[in-house]
């Protein structure tokens, strides 16, 4: 008999002690799945979402995350600036703030992020996606006859039931203390996606200047930061480069040195959390497998060393136990990730009912080598657990064991 | 304008006219709004007419900075129309959770020194101007009263009572508590299954000392009783562990997220509360686990139970 099916058997004589075990195993290894998934999550999220806009480098005024410094004076001619480089392909100023627009038959006002950025500079570049009607630099010219062109995203079309050609009024709450900014209105001309896009987030995007008309600045030719779209054959580190060295003052990030950035300042509270549980978790896990495996050694004393005086040799225990440990520890293994998934999925929704998490960001993200690390772990752990057991089964007297069966 | 921002420092700041306000926060926070220059040595010549600053403490550090140096701050992060000041005292910043990953780089000037050195000059009224004012009523249960009132006196003024603030900004600590929960109940859940397991080994082990006290009388009722009290005190014994644990840790891991995040906030507490719940949580899952375990042998046969 092979030691994967003695080990098997030795579990199954012992059914409901068995099932306890790979309970236990599943509930701790379903827990330890989630904090390696919790682990580096938002982080995978993040670099999900900064490359779906297709910008590689972003420039600021200030290496403070996340924005709120100050603005990038004189944007369309920077953007400009930096897009004439060698290795830039494409450079969009962009302003970021609120907005709200009043929803027929409700008192309070509808909350929106706004968006500004520069139409017409490079057209197709914009950091949206068009999905219908028109979009802002095609009908630039509306602009100068009267009412401005704004873009909106389609949960908001859904919400407010409308499609290009409709208006919408729009107050701006862009900062603090500007709460009396005046309504202005806009006739949507297209339905867009946008990267922080989601089910419940309302987007709507207009002009630099427009944005500045509906927030009160003073200076439309103002940026909270410059998308960047490098030239594929000279890469995102040599952009950001050459950036830094037309304006030494701006703060140039490829999407790594800000996933860096986000991964060391804006997101260790949720990584530690998982660390510490993780270890947490392991540790238990770790507990209960030797307990349940030393006392079962115990319990087998006397069958241990009738097998031994048998013939059976001390490599030949150690490797059933070892499987006895690979086995209780793989079957709850196993059966921890479906629980694991589940669980990942509950909490994430937890997580992301926080006021201010974009919809399409998500705490707990499925990578191939989060599932290497749980097998690793776990692995790891079944051996550990397997040591004590194992050392108590091969130090056995057998003749003494076999002895005191007899007399007792 | 805010009729009141924050409870504690609207308590110490009862004045409401601007020019009386004798200290003004001023965050500085990185590059974003000022320009800290380099801090003069403690042997430099006392510049007496340098007008007094209080820093922060990470500033103090982050700069190596002493009490009598004398800085430079500007509005501007190129450092253009700096103002030397003296700084003749360090601070603790009030702990604040949203701020947690933000270097609390910060001073505290007088309001007269903060407006000279921000304000703009063109503006006629760049001296009796402040963004916030804040204010403590007599009695807090006014503050709504107040508010319209105020409003209704000074049309186009901000007036927000500031419990509607510190809701808002409770909001992400409400759902991180209710993450922690979640992640409670999965251990839990897990230490049950491992109790569980403890138990129904540790039953196993005294099958035949059961089987004795069976045939020798002892009902079973009597060795559930038993059981019943034994299971009482280790779990009574594991929870006070458990607590004893909790308590000498707790400040190894504040004392390294404090280390960490360079903040004064405490991250774990141990509350009575926390005591109670618990031990209201472990004292009887404790005794089911071990009824559930007994019981499953007490209901056996005696003979079965003595291997006979």
């Amino acid at each position: 008999m092979s030691s994967v099916v003695f080990a098997w058997r030795c579990l199954v004589r012992q059914p409901g002690r068995a099932v306890l075990g790979i309970l236990g195993i599943a509930a701790v290894g379903a827990l330890l799945f989630d904090m390696l998934l919790l682990s580096r999550g938002l982080v995978v999220s993040l670099e999900d979402l900064l490359d779906r806009t297709g910008f590689d480098v972003r420039v600021m005024s200030t290496d403070g995350i996340p924005l709120g410094g100050p603005m990038i004076p004189d944007a369309v001619a920077t953007a400009t600036a930096i897009a004439d480089l060698r290795e830039v392909d494409v450079a969009v100023p962009l302003r970021l703030g609120r907005a709200r627009t009043a929803v027929p038959g409700r008192r309070r006002q509808l909350p929106l992020t706004f968006v500004g950025a520069a139409p017409a500079a490079h057209p197709g570049w914009t950091g949206w996606h068009l999905v219908e009607g028109r979009d802002l630099h095609e009908v630039e010219a509306m602009a100068a006859g009267g009412v401005p062109p704004i873009l909106i995203n389609g949960a908001l079309a859904s919400w407010l039931g409308i499609a290009p050609g409709a208006g919408l009024a729009l107050r701006g709450s862009c900062a603090v203390g500007r709460y009396w900014m005046p309504v202005l209105d806009f006739r949507v001309v297209g339905i867009a996606e946008f990267p922080l896009d989601g089910a419940s987030r309302f987007t709507v995007a207009a002009s630099l200047s427009d944005f500045a008309r509906v927030c009160g600045e003073e200076d439309p030719d103002e940026a909270d930061l410059v998308l960047v779209a490098s030239r594929l054959d000279t890469g995102a580190a040599a952009a950001a480069e050459a950036i830094r060295g037309l304006y030494p003052q701006l703060y140039s990030f490829t999407t790594e040195e800000l996933l860096d950035r986000f991964e060391r300042v804006g997101f260790t509270y949720f990584r530690q959390i998982a660390v510490v549980l993780a270890t947490i978790t392991l540790c238990f896990g770790f507990l209960l497998t030797t307990t349940i495996l030393t006392v079962a050694v115990n319990q087998r004393f006397v069958e241990i060393a009738a097998l031994r005086a048998l013939g059976f040799s001390r490599r030949r225990i150690a490797t059933d136990l070892l499987w006895e440990s690979g086995v209780l520890v793989g079957a709850g293994g196993l059966l921890a990730l479906p629980l694991g998934a589940g669980l990942a999925a509950w909490l994430d929704a937890i997580l992301r009912s926080m006021p201010g998490v974009p919809p399409n960001v998500h705490f707990f993200v499925f990578e191939p080598r989060a599932l290497v690390l749980h097998v690793a772990l776990l692995g790891a752990t079944a051996v550990c657990s397997a040591l004590y057991p194992v050392w108590l089964a091969a130090c056995l007297p057998i003749a003494a064991t076999l002895r005191d069966e007899v007399v007792s | 304008m805010r009729v009141s921002r924050d409870r504690a420092a609207s308590r110490r700041l009862r004045v409401i006219s601007p020019p009386a306000l004798l200290v003004a926060l001023a965050l500085v926070a990185g590059s974003a709004a000022m320009a800290v220059g380099q801090g003069v040595p403690a042997a430099a010549p006392v510049d007496d007419d340098a007008p007094p600053i209080l820093v922060s403490r990470q500033l103090l550090d982050a700069e190596r900075l002493g009490v009598g140096d004398v800085v430079r701050l500007a509005a501007d992060p190129s450092g253009q129309g700096a103002r030397r000041f003296r700084v003749v005292g360090v601070y603790e910043p009030t702990p604040d959770p949203l701020r947690i990953t933000t270097e609390r780089f910060e001073t505290r000037l007088h309001l007269g020194d903060l407006l000279a050195l921000t304000a703009d000059r063109a503006d006629p009224l760049w001296n009796e101007t402040v963004g916030t004012i804040n204010v403590a009523l007599a009695d807090p249960a006014d503050a709504g009263a107040f508010a319209d009132d105020l409003r209704a006196k000074v049309p186009g003024l901000i007036v927000r009572p500031t419990a509607g603030e510190a809701e808002n900004a409770s909001t992400p600590f409400l759902v991180i508590e209710r993450f922690h929960r979640a992640i409670a109940s999965v251990t839990l859940i897990a230490s049950t299954m491992f109790l569980l397991a403890l138990m129904v080994m540790r039953a196993e082990e005294r099958r035949e000392t059961i089987g004795i006290l069976r045939l020798i009388g002892v009902s079973r009722r009597r060795a559930l009783l038993q059981v019943f009290a034994e299971g009482l005190l280790i779990a009574v014994a594991g929870a006070l562990f458990g607590i004893v644990l909790a308590t000498a840790s707790q400040g190894v891991f504040n004392r390294f997220f404090q280390w960490r995040y360079d903040t004064a906030l405490v991250f774990v507490r141990i509350t009575p509360t926390v005591v109670w719940r618990s031990v209201a949580l472990a004292v009887p899952l404790g005794i089911f686990s071990s009824l559930v375990a007994s019981w499953a042998l007490l209901r056996r046969d005696i003979l079965a139970l003595i291997r006979r």
